[in-house]
């Protein structure tokens, strides 16, 4: 759930654990802290964040680790305690030896990933659901933005045999058209999914469909890629303007499809 | 000996236990899900006739028939549950059969029941038969796969998967199913595409149990187990890696040597320098003259640049050569060309594969009992097909390949700025390096949009082909600076996209297998050294450390000579307890 990597999260707090049981001293918490939050954000995500982010959460989170432990006098003597124990007893000093070949060979190894990361082509980010116009022309007939809904959702409830038929046609347009990117079973991952960037919607999703109006799903389907703006990169998408091949009511009828196959309810007018 | 024993188990079974239709609940509940995932391809009736059907290739099994492809049984044989099950859990890769993960255990076992139902079979005990053995892989030794290419030759797998496996066999073209449809012969080299998998064991039961319905026999009965596990062996041996390791990015490496295109074996030494990318192709689906079926899924790229030229080779697997007809980028595609090759709207080689079919199917059992296949088709499967009253299908249209960039770079501040991928826009146009390998020559384009494609004769492209044993080789030269279009500068990432046309499937204009925006990189002529900056970190990482640990020091000596000076002791205000 949440994406989260489970077990990784679970050793975490695991260790956190143990440290609060033995009273580690401070050091210790802020280096577990820094550690911790580190390896949450390489290996805690279902799915990777890009390095990029958790670069800057890494080193805000520095700082505010340094100025918790420079925040008194008494508590910086308190934090450095233990590094200085380390460089003045000699009991300590092979420790003392060992951690002074440690930290250069680590920073070396750093260095060398860095540099032996295979080229990647750069990445853009792009708007998933950049903002509709306000209004738009489907077919010579306008359709503002704002108030328009699935003309045969009401059917559902008026007419359910009606609801039928025009459910039937959405699920033949589909499978006439749509399922090699959105997939069988509308996961966005369709025979030609692989070979498409940006990936094609993901209908299963709870995080799609249900958020938006219907009206935003007819602006996508009549006008596909070429109709988003440039923050929606249209030059990279396979999204076709349906409004090429259907009619207003087929196209209609497959947005009514996608939802009630998903069991979702388009966001209603005005709910934000 | 085997087949004594096969034979005596086959007697033995016909036990009426093997018949498990379900209940009359378990069959019910499975009409929903069927209803609801698999009607829509499978039609509603079962007979492989949904909505999808003429838009897919292969098309959908039809279960009226109890013909299946992939099983453990013997030829011929019904497949059993576990069977079924492993195809609706893992799918048919590169084909519009999808996994199903998402369908419990009992979900799917319920579609089984009732996906039997559509078919009297299931309910015939003689129809049901052991599952064979699959035994544990030999070593792939060198031994091994020799002996396996013997039995590949003597076998003549090569008349149809062609003679290193790429599928270009001299009868590749001609295969259709028992049902007159056409089918692809498997490529060898591209293990991710195989239908039925690609374990060794997969392999093994393929030859052993055949693909029923196809012209893939079952060598159950004229080879030994042990020489289907030489073959086996052979066959993975021909494999081009169990994934594709589909890429996103061209590293042009640079060299001092000028780049000749007519000095083959130069240029080939130029080329196996730089690395080797392969990109996924799907089907144009987006403009008028759309693409459901492309031929092609992947082709591989490399590049190579050096003081003032730049060359690409590309690389892609095609059945058959089609150099004899005609193409553009901008060919018309009529909207009933779209379902093409299936269904009753048409096309002309729909009477073709018909009327083969129908005549010649039965013939097969012959020339693949026959060792000659080579022999057979040795002079050209044009030629002999070519006496067919239809002509060769494709014969129409020649097979041809696209590089696309853009016509010019993004401006500043808007790295993400591209053409639109389909051929440009009004605003942003792309310049198309096509070859039709009927002629072997590049011609530029410039594409402003599907609508808008002219010829463009600003940059000088050079191109040469060459077709090998199911492969097209084609390789591009332009000077790096251009006036017109694109240069390619040191260190700069240029948008390409690529664009393959397959004849034979009557890919022409629109109708092509495309790929998305991905990237050329030229890497810098003189790479910069590495160690200095390993070093670097090292010793910077190291001078503070050894800062710290004396600044520490100087001041616990101070601290002592002060506290010494008045008396105290160190332990006062050293170490406490943590």
């Amino acid at each position: 759930m949440l994406g989260l990597n489970l077990p990784v999260v679970i050793v975490l707090a695991a260790v956190g654990g143990v440290l609060a049981w033995r009273r580690a001293n401070t050091l210790t918490w802020l280096l577990y802290t820094w550690v911790a939050l580190w390896a949450f954000f390489k290996y805690g995500f279902a799915v990777p964040i890009p390095q990029s982010v958790a670069t800057i959460y890494l080193g805000i989170t520095g700082l505010a680790l340094v100025c918790f432990a420079s925040s008194s006098r008494e508590r910086l003597s308190e934090t450095a305690q233990p590094i200085v124990r380390l460089i003045l007893e000699p009991r300590y000093r092979l420790a003392l030896a060992g951690l002074l070949v440690a930290l250069p060979a680590l920073a070396a190894y750093n260095v060398y990933a860095d540099l032996n990361v295979p080229l990647e082509a750069p990445g853009f980010g792009r708007e998933v659901h950049p903002p509709p116009p306000t209004e738009m022309t489907v077919h010579d007939e306008t359709v503002d933005m704002a108030t328009a809904e699935n003309p045969y959702l009401h059917y559902n409830h008026d007419d359910p045999e009606l609801y039928g038929e025009h459910l039937e046609n959405g699920r033949r347009i589909y499978y006439e058209n749509c399922f090699w990117c959105h997939g069988d079973g509308m996961g966005g991952d369709g025979m030609f999914a692989h070979g498409l960037n940006p990936v094609p919607s993901n209908f299963n999703d709870v995080g799609t469909l249900p958020i938006l109006q219907s009206s935003f799903v007819h602006w996508r389907i009549a006008k596909g890629a070429p109709g988003l703006p440039g923050a929606g990169t249209p030059w990279d998408s396979m999204m076709p303007a349906w409004e090429k091949f259907l009619t207003t009511e087929e196209m209609w009828d497959v947005n009514l499809f996608i939802y009630d196959f998903n069991g979702y309810e388009p966001r209603a007018l005005g709910q934000h | 000996m085997a087949t004594l024993a096969a034979a005596v188990l086959l007697v033995a079974l016909p036990a009426g236990g093997q018949v498990d239709l379900g209940t009359e609940e378990q069959r019910a509940a499975g009409k929903i899900v069927y209803d609801k995932y698999c009607g829509q391809c499978h039609g509603d009736t079962g007979d492989g006739n949904g909505y999808a059907t003429p838009r897919v290739k292969p098309k959908p099994r039809d279960f009226t028939t109890g013909t299946y492809k992939f099983r453990t049984t013997p030829n011929g044989m019904l497949p059993t549950d576990d069977d079924l099950r492993r195809v609706i859990e893992i799918g048919a890769p590169y084909t519009s059969m999808p996994g199903w993960p998402n369908l419990t255990s009992a979900e799917i076992q319920n579609v089984i029941y009732y996906i039997k139902s559509f078919s009297p079979d299931f309910e015939n005990p003689d129809r049901y038969g052991e599952p064979i053995e699959i035994p544990r892989p030999l070593e792939s030794t060198e031994e091994s796969i020799a002996r396996g290419r013997v039995v590949y030759e003597e076998q003549g797998c090569a008349a149809c998967h062609g003679e290193v496996g790429r599928g270009d066999g001299p009868s590749a073209p001609t295969l259709v199913n028992d049902k007159g449809d056409p089918i692809k012969v498997a490529d060898l080299t591209q293990r991710w595409t195989y239908r039925g998998g690609a374990t060794k064991e997969d392999i093994y039961r393929t030859f052993s149990t055949g693909l029923n319905g196809t012209p893939m026999p079952s060598y159950a009965d004229s080879l030994e187990i042990e020489d289907r596990q030489h073959l086996v062996n052979y066959v993975y041996s021909l494999g081009d890696g169990d994934d594709p390791n589909y890429g996103t990015l061209i590293t042009a490496v640079y060299s001092e040597e000028p780049i000749d295109l007519q000095d083959g074996e130069t240029l080939d030494a130029l080329f196996e320098t730089a690395p080797m990318t392969r990109f996924p192709l799907v089907g144009q689906i987006s403009e008028p003259g759309r693409n459901f079926f492309p031929s092609v899924t992947s082709i591989e790229a490399q590049a190579v640049y050096n003081r003032d030229e730049i060359a690409f080779r590309v690389r892609w697997h095609d059945l058959r050569a089609d150099t004899s007809g005609r193409n553009n980028p901008s060919l018309e595609v009529p909207m009933w060309d779209e379902d093409n090759g299936i269904g009753d709207d048409g096309g002309d080689s729909d009477d073709f594969f018909g009327e083969f079919g129908g005549e010649e199917a039965p013939a097969e059992d012959d020339f693949f009992g026959d060792s000659g296949g080579d022999d057979f088709f040795g002079d050209g499967g044009d030629d002999f097909f070519g006496a067919a009253d239809a002509g060769p299908p494709g014969a129409e249209f020649s097979d041809a390949v696209a590089l696309q960039f853009p016509a010019s770079l993004a401006p500043e501040g808007t790295p993400e700025l591209k053409p639109y991928f389909l051929y440009g826009d009004s605003q942003n146009p792309v310049d198309l390096w096509f070859v039709n390998l009927t002629y072997g020559v590049a011609d530029t384009f410039r594409g402003r949009g599907s609508e808008s494609i002219e010829p463009t004769e600003a940059d000088i492209v050079e191109a040469v082909t060459s077709y090998d044993q199911g492969q097209w080789t084609v390789t591009y030269k332009r000077r790096r600076s251009s006036r017109a279009g694109v240069s390619f500068a040191e260190q700069q990432y240029t948008p390409v996209a690529f664009s393959v046309w397959d004849g034979f499937n009557r890919e022409r204009g629109n109708k092509r297998a495309l790929s998305s925006w991905f990237y050329v990189y030229t890497e810098p002529s003189v790479q910069p050294a590495t160690t200095f900056p390993i070093v670097r970190a090292a010793v910077i990482v190291l001078v503070l450390e050894l800062l710290v640990v004396f600044l520490v020091r100087r001041r616990a000596r101070r601290q002592a000579a002060g506290e010494e000076a008045a008396g105290g002791t160190l332990a006062a205000t050293e170490a406490p307890a943590v």
